[in-house]
């Protein structure tokens, strides 16, 4: 079985990538923001199962499921930080959490 | 024999512990009774130690004891060691014994007073570190006990901790000290560097001669004239008496003030290698009894007229080393122990029955009321001033007598001594008129505060009455003409230079003693009948009373010159270059990174897009590079 070229695969995990990254850039929800992060991850995953393939080596399979299991973590720690940002009652705007500030 | 000197020398060492690791479990009191005990424990292991050596053969009666190897560098080793011969053990039974006494006495002294525990863990150390000083077998183990003395001294003086003035006395000493204790470590490197070694037997068999012998002895005479405040560095002394009254009798007139002449003794062959050196070491010593002894005719502080009188009286012991006399410079000191610090003791309790009171025309008169005490000052007086049969009597004139037998300088220096005779008999007994057969004055009457019907504790009575007894009997152990036992003791460790004919001995006995009972006599005439008026001759007395303004001159020449250098200094160094370099370091890093801190705005979305530019910028300048 054989699918279309790698080049394909990259392409699309490119353009997950860009869409992941520009929706980090301009949404301020963090929830929208956390989502687009997820994008981000998954187009990273595609990139590297295409490469596996390519070269007929399981290692990028197995970097994919390490990706995975991180993004499912962060996925747990970010919804919970979110959860708590709301019930101080803060507005739940990136923008304005700003005590990074130097 | 070894073991017994071993266990003299830890036993105060164990009080410190004890005291020390025992803190508050020990009763204020009990601190006392442990360093008194110890000590005493110290004492009669010195005893067995002189007994054990007194049945030996002459020639084996030298020993040295190596605990462990202390400090290795190369072929240089120094031992842990400690050398028992007679004038070890001789120096051993002088300081545990009198050491014992007078901590015994403390206990009385210093009761009530706050931290008794620390003055008494205190008192035990000088004296391990003093019985270190004369035990060691090598000159490194004792410049060890030889600084630790000092510092004991240091700690000692400024007890006291709230007074200015005892802080100030205590750094005096210390510092006049440390000057001595580097010139003798000088006089060590020396030796090493010519001997490569520091053992008191090689040292001595090997010790070079001419330039190298005589810078070698001017350090160690450096070292011996700053602990034993003789001229020029003697100015510590007077004002060492801050410190508690039984620390001024046993550190600073019985022991540590006469460890130069131990110096001296033991170290013979390095001074006699360099015979101008050891004569310069008799010349100060004459300068200081005859100029002490004027000090202390017109010092008003009853612990200062003695403190003066001590330098005087080690002025004898530094002319005896100087002119060889060895054996008669140890026996003066013996007997001065006795009587110096009964006189102290003494003192001490009239002070401590008027409140702290030093001034004798505060306190004149207050010896009547106190006959015990009176007594045996009278004893140590006598003693002092060498009327027979009191102990100075025979320990003075045998040094006086050595003077005789060394040619023209020895005329010289044997005419000094004779002047500070008659000088000891008018300044001791102005003392004992004043204080102890005036009419009492009514500041004594109203305060003298008598101890349960006593005069004093009878810690305080026991000891000043057994010094009182030894200050009579201390003397009939040698009688230079007829028997000398301590010469012959001590004449294996340092045969004497000086041996004078029994006619000279006559001579210089009854013109020191006709001397002493003129001086007794002139004070009786001015303070004790009043029936000359004492002249006054405003020079004199200026210059008397600021001590021949040494101080002043140490002031204006030393102290006074690096004050004001270092104020230069920190103002042209320390304040621009070191503070202000500090400053701008601070200030510039401040700058630079301001412009960096407006950077962090807080919005973590520029963040991202600075990250994310970064990246791409990285990714494009990679392929635009391959």
């Amino acid at each position: 079985m054989r699918g279309p070229e790698v080049t394909w695969y990259l392409g699309v995990a490119a353009f997950l990538f860009a869409t992941g990254a520009f929706g980090v850039l301009v949404r301020r929800s963090p929830l929208i923001v956390l989502l687009a992060l997820e994008i981000m991850l998954n187009a990273c995953n595609l990139a590297l199962i295409a490469m596996s393939r390519h070269h007929g080596r399981a290692d990028g399979q197995v970097f994919a499921l390490g990706v995975m299991a991180v993004a499912a973590s962060e996925v747990v720690a970010g919804l919970g930080l979110i959860v708590a940002i709301h019930r101080r009652r803060l507005a739940l705007d990136v923008d304005r959490l700003t005590s990074l500030r130097g | 024999m070894t073991i017994a000197a071993w266990i003299t020398l830890a036993a105060p060492l164990a009080a410190i512990a004890l005291i020390t690791l025992g803190g508050n479990l020990l009763p204020r009191r009990g601190a006392g009774y442990v360093a008194t005990a110890f000590t005493f424990v110290s004492f009669a292991a010195a005893v067995y130690a002189f007994v054990a050596m007194w049945q030996r053969a002459g020639a084996d009666r030298s020993q040295v004891s190596t605990g462990w190897t202390w400090l290795s560098a190369g072929g240089f080793h120094a031992g842990m060691s400690i050398l028992v011969d007679p004038l070890s053990v001789f120096m051993m039974l002088v300081v545990s014994g009198v050491g014992a006494l007078i901590i015994g006495y403390s206990i009385g002294y210093m009761d009530g007073s706050d931290e008794e525990r620390r003055f008494f863990a205190y008192m035990a150390i000088f004296v391990f570190s003093m019985l270190l000083l004369v035990e060691s077998a090598n000159l490194l183990l004792l410049l060890a006990g030889w600084g630790m003395v000092g510092l004991s001294s240091y700690l000692l003086i400024g007890y006291d901790q709230h007074r200015p003035a005892a802080i100030h006395a205590a750094k005096k000493a210390f510092i006049m000290n440390a000057f001595g204790d580097a010139t003798m470590a000088l006089a060590l490197f020396l030796l090493i560097q010519h001997t490569g070694t520091l053992e008191f037997g090689p040292t001595f068999a090997h010790a070079p001669g001419g330039t190298i012998g005589i810078l070698i002895a001017l350090g160690l005479l450096g070292g011996a004239l700053a602990k034993s405040a003789q001229l020029p560095l003697h100015t510590w002394l007077p004002d060492a008496m801050e410190g508690p009254t039984p620390v001024s009798a046993l550190i600073h007139a019985a022991t540590m003030v006469t460890a130069g002449v131990y110096l001296i003794v033991r170290c013979h062959p390095l001074f006699e290698r360099a015979i101008s050196v050891e004569k310069t070491a008799a010349v100060l010593g004459a300068a200081t009894l005859v100029l002490a002894g004027l000090v202390a005719l017109v010092q008003v502080d009853i612990k200062k007229v003695i403190a003066y009188s001590t330098m005087s009286q080690i002025g004898y012991m530094f002319l005896a080393a100087g002119l060889g006399a060895y054996a008669n410079g140890m026996f003066h000191l013996m007997t001065h122990a006795f009587f110096k610090a009964l006189l102290f003791l003494a003192a001490g309790i009239l002070i401590h029955a008027l409140a702290g009171e030093q001034d004798i025309r505060k306190l004149r008169g207050a010896g009547r009321l106190a006959p015990f005490t009176s007594l045996c000052f009278l004893s140590g007086s006598l003693a002092l001033v060498g009327i027979p049969p009191f102990a100075g009597f025979f320990s003075k004139d045998s040094i006086l007598a050595a003077g005789l037998d060394r040619g023209t300088l020895g005329y010289i220096l044997f005419a000094l001594g004779e002047v500070g005779a008659f000088l000891t008999g008018l300044y001791t007994f102005r003392l004992w008129f004043v204080v102890f057969r005036g009419e009492p004055t009514p500041f004594v009457r109203e305060h003298f505060h008598r101890h349960h019907g006593k005069e004093g504790p009878l810690w305080m009575l026991g000891t000043v009455g057994v010094l009182g007894v030894l200050a009579l009997i201390g003397g009939w152990i040698q009688f230079s003409p007829i028997w000398h036992p301590i010469a012959n003791w001590l004449d294996p460790v340092a045969p004497p230079l000086a041996n004078p004919t029994s006619t000279e001995e006559a001579i210089a006995s009854a013109l020191a003693v006709g001397l002493g009972v003129a001086g007794i006599v002139v004070a009786w005439l001015m303070y004790g009948a009043a029936r000359v008026p004492v002249p006054r001759l405003a020079f004199v007395q200026r210059t008397l009373e600021h001590k021949f303004w040494f101080d002043e001159l140490y002031d204006a020449v030393f102290s006074r010159p690096a004050a004001q250098l270092a104020l230069a200094l920190d103002r042209a160094i320390e304040l621009p270059l070191v503070a202000g370099s500090l400053d701008a370091l601070g200030f510039g890093a401040r700058e630079a990174w301001s412009g960096t801190s407006r950077a962090q705005t807080g919005l973590v979305r520029s963040y991202v897009l600075a990250l994310a530019g970064a990246m791409a910028a990285l990714v494009i300048a990679f392929l635009v590079a391959r």
